[in-house]
């Protein structure tokens, strides 16, 4: 028998399944399509609210207050220049897609991380899917995306979630697993509860390495989103893609630019959210 | 009402171990089994099931304002004797009672109301909360049993005060020297008002001057708290000074129980003998314990005057009848208790005690 049989086999079964999901499935994709793009519209309309300098000087004074004062300054004319590149909506676009579909990841990955910390069973379930996550080339998530959910925002943050989601997960339950001994004993040797142990002692130890997810969260995102500018995601992603099929490499750069600025400016500031924590952590 | 009880019940038993072991390994149970039906060494249960024994067989007694000491070098098992104690360790057999009730019968809820209320730990790794203030790491214990906050601070700082810590109450345990931290330790145990304080070997990371400060604040605190205590150590200087009763543990057993100075006079095996040779008796052996008697200083002393010794009871430790004899111009102190002389302290008889062989049984030249 040939091989090729089986492959063409699967490959029909797969798209069967596919469009029998789509027919069938098509409220539930409405309503998740109708959440993503609604919490997309409502994050990037309240950052459209203010004019650029206004963000700029936010971002500066956010900068210097929470790493040191050059970095603010610097933060704070590199959006500048993002707005006179001609770039300002975009640059607001990208950022509404990094943060809608970071706080999504969170807000999945983070509990699925604290269970993954008490409860081996699913950890060892968890670590194979989230390396095949991982592993994957980030745009295979494009796909079935695009299938279900159609062109448009909806479907680049279905796939920046599945991309950001993983360090979340994974720095959570380590943080949750390693609590150090001796805290959990005293726990135990004081009466806890259980909800006690975990708020009070395992939470607070927990801490400075769910922030570390974070941040690694919200970079995964960045990387995702530009390249879920094919699907028309909107904003930097979207220009670079469409500048590269005109061959425009003046926008291109300009755009590109812009995201390594975007995305130096959160880093730093959430790793120095990260720092404090762990330094409160002495 | 309450002092009457507290009097009546002086010699009533707080904590009692029964014959309790604790084996360790993937097959314990199976070896627990075996050392019940067929009473198998440590070493036979290590053969056999290759399951390690953590306590093996032991029993004690912890009376009511009694501060017991369990003295023992690393892997001696005392630290898995005391969390037997608030079952932090389950025993493999045996029974363990608190306040006359089986431990092992409670379940989650009273297990953690018995925690919380009748006995507190103190650990080695003092175990502070990074993230809390000083003030909030004493007041944990209260803030978990859901106390108000104003009500538990007000305890928790009148406890830091107990233990000198009265002006560090905003400060974070980072910035606290290595005995403060675990003075707030002590706090923490102390501000939930448990009967029984374990002490898992609390002062064994501090320098030995603030070790010294530390045991002598502890016995004063506890005693006049009238709290009892569990006072685990590998540091048998530490267990004399502190402790009421001292017991020796070696291999998970309990090779000797008794007063530092019973241990120290009588040691009940060559190993305990090993541990006392480098201990200091002037403090620890008294007059009765090295007193010749009457009959044969008279026969030994033909002629002499008892009448002209001075006299010392016979709780008189060496360093005060070193003391009495060179006072005198006689070279033997009279021993007296109820007016009676019961018997004579001679300079020979204080060597022995100082050089550590017992009683005046053997032969006086």
């Amino acid at each position: 028998m040939d091989i090729s049989v089986i492959t063409d086999t699967f490959d029909e079964w797969t798209d069967v399944i596919l469009s029998w999901i789509s027919d069938n499935g098509e409220g539930l994709f409405d309503f998740i399509r109708a959440v993503l793009e609604g919490t997309y519209d409502g994050i990037l309309w309240l950052l459209q609210l203010a004019p650029f300098y206004v963000i700029a000087i936010l971002a500066a004074a956010l900068g210097s207050r929470l790493v040191n004062i050059w970095f603010g300054a610097l933060a704070g004319l590199a959006l500048i220049l993002c707005a006179f590149m001609g770039l300002w909506a975009e640059t607001m676009s990208t950022l509404a897609l990094v943060m809608t579909a970071t706080v999504l990841a969170l807000f999945i990955g983070i509990p699925i991380g604290v269970v993954a910390g008490f409860s081996k069973a699913l950890d060892r379930v968890l670590e194979p899917v989230l390396d095949l996550i991982q592993t994957l080339p980030p745009y295979i998530y494009l796909l079935p995306a695009i299938a279900l959910l159609g062109y448009g925002p909806a479907t680049a943050l279905i796939a920046t979630v599945i991309v950001a989601m993983p360090p979340a997960i994974r720095l959570t339950s380590l943080g949750i697993r390693m609590t150090p001994r001796e805290f959990i004993e005293l726990g135990q040797a004081t009466g806890l509860t259980p909800w006690q142990m975990f708020a009070k002692i395992r939470l607070p130890f927990a801490i400075p390495s769910i922030m570390a997810g974070i941040n690694q969260s919200l970079m995964m995102a960045f990387g995702m989103v530009v390249i879920a500018g094919i699907v028309g995601s909107g904003g930097l992603g979207e220009t670079i893609y469409g500048s590269i099929r005109t061959l425009d490499i003046a926008t291109s750069i300009n755009a590109a630019i812009a995201i390594v600025i975007l995305t130096m400016v959160l880093d730093r500031l959430t790793q120095s959210a990260v720092d404090r924590a762990k330094e409160t952590d002495r | 009402m309450n002092t009457m009880n507290t009097i009546n019940n002086a010699n009533e038993v707080l904590v009692e171990c029964q014959s309790v072991w604790k084996i360790f390994g993937a097959r314990s149970s199976a070896a627990a089994k075996a050392v019940s039906e067929r009473g198998l060494s440590k070493s036979q249960v290590l053969n056999e099931f290759n399951c390690v024994v953590g306590v093996s067989g032991a029993s004690l007694q912890v009376r009511r304002g009694e501060i017991f000491c369990i003295m023992g070098l690393s892997g001696s098992g005392k630290s898995t004797l005391i969390r037997l104690l608030n079952r932090l360790v389950e025993p493999s057999f045996g029974k363990i009672t608190v306040k006359g009730k089986d431990i092992a019968s409670l379940n989650a809820g009273e297990l953690r109301d018995m925690r919380a209320r009748n006995i507190g730990m103190v650990f080695q790794s003092v175990a502070l909360l990074p993230h809390r203030t000083v003030l909030e790491n004493a007041a944990f214990g209260l803030e978990v049993r859901g106390i108000a906050k104003d009500k538990r601070n007000e305890i928790a700082r009148a406890a830091l005060e107990k233990v000198g810590l009265g002006d560090w109450t905003t400060r974070y345990p980072d910035e606290l020297s290595g005995g403060m931290q675990q003075r707030v330790g002590l706090a923490r145990a102390l501000a939930a008002d448990p009967e029984i304080i374990l002490m898992d070997e609390p002062f064994s990371a501090l320098d030995p001057l603030i070790r010294r400060q530390l045991q002598d604040e502890f016995r004063q605190l506890t005693k006049s708290l009238g709290k009892s205590a569990v006072f685990i150590t590998h540091d048998l200087e530490e267990a004399i000074r502190i402790g009421d009763r001292i017991a020796i543990m070696k291999d998970g057993m309990i090779v000797q129980v008794g007063t530092a100075e019973q241990i120290v006079t009588k040691p009940a095996d060559g190993y305990v003998a090993d541990f006392v040779a480098g201990i200091s008796k002037i403090h620890l052996v008294r007059a009765h314990s090295v007193m010749q008697p009457v009959d044969e200083y008279k026969r030994l002393h033909p002629g002499a005057n008892l009448g002209v010794l001075l006299h010392a009871s016979p709780e008189a430790d060496i360093a005060e009848l070193i003391d009495l004899t060179m006072q005198s111009d006689r070279d033997a102190v009279a021993v007296v208790e109820n007016g009676a002389i019961i018997g004579v302290v001679t300079t020979r008889c204080l060597l022995r005690g100082v050089a550590g062989t017992s009683t005046a049984a053997v032969d006086v030249g």
